[in-house]
C-alpha cells in the first residue's frame, strides 16, 4: 500500500514539473555559456552554409519569424 | 534584418558574421533579399529542425521566435536577444563591437 502511494506522488510530481514547462514557452533551453549546436542551411543563393565555416569569428545568428515581415 | 544590415560595416570590422534564419523557402528568402538589400546569408531552416534545435520552436504557433543569439569565435552562446528585445539590434551591435575585456 505504501510502495502505491509512493509511486502515486511519484507520478504526481513528475507529470506536474512536465505541466510546468509546458506552461513556460518563454525559457530558453539555450542559455550563455553553452556550446551552440552545428547546421548546415541553404542561402537564399543555394549554398550550403554552416555555422563551423565561421570558425574563428563571431557569428550573429539571428532567428527572424518571416521573410517580407518588416524590421 | 535591414538593421543588421546597416550596422553590417561595424559588424565586419568587428569580425563578426551576421546570418539570418528562418523557416522560409530559398525562394522567399531570395526575393526578400533582392526587396531589402540584405547582402549576408538568410539560411532557409524550412523544416525547422535548427529551430528546435536552438529551442525557439513555438509547437502552440508553429513558428519560430524571434532570437538573436551572438556566438563566441569558439562556438559558444555569449549573447542571446529573445522577442521584443531582438527586433532592434543595437545591442547586439555593442555587444560584438565594444572591446573585449578579457582574451
Amino acid at each position: 500500500m505504501r510502495k502505491w502511494i509512493c509511486s502515486l506522488l511519484m507520478l504526481l510530481i513528475v507529470a506536474a514539473s512536465a505541466g510546468a514547462q509546458m506552461a513556460a514557452p518563454a525559457a530558453l533551453n539555450i542559455k550563455v555559456g553553452d556550446s551552440a549546436p552545428d547546421f548546415t542551411l541553404r542561402d537564399q543563393a543555394g549554398k550550403e552554409v554552416s555555422l563551423h565555416d565561421f570558425r574563428g569569428k563571431t557569428v550573429v545568428l539571428a532567428f527572424y519569424v518571416f521573410a517580407f515581415s518588416g524590421a | 534584418m535591414k538593421a543588421f544590415q546597416q550596422n553590417l560595416s561595424k559588424l565586419e570590422a568587428a569580425n563578426a558574421q551576421v546570418l539570418g534564419v528562418s523557416m522560409d523557402s530559398t525562394f522567399a528568402n531570395k526575393a526578400w533579399a533582392d526587396q531589402i538589400g540584405v547582402t549576408f546569408p538568410l539560411l532557409s531552416d524550412r523544416l525547422g529542425q535548427v529551430t528546435r534545435q536552438y529551442g525557439i520552436y513555438n509547437d502552440k504557433t508553429n513558428m519560430g521566435r524571434r532570437t538573436t543569439f551572438t556566438i563566441s569565435p569558439q562556438g559558444k552562446i555569449e549573447h542571446i536577444q529573445v522577442d521584443q528585445a531582438a527586433i532592434n539590434p543595437a545591442d547586439t551591435v555593442d555587444y560584438c563591437t565594444r572591446p573585449k575585456l578579457k582574451t
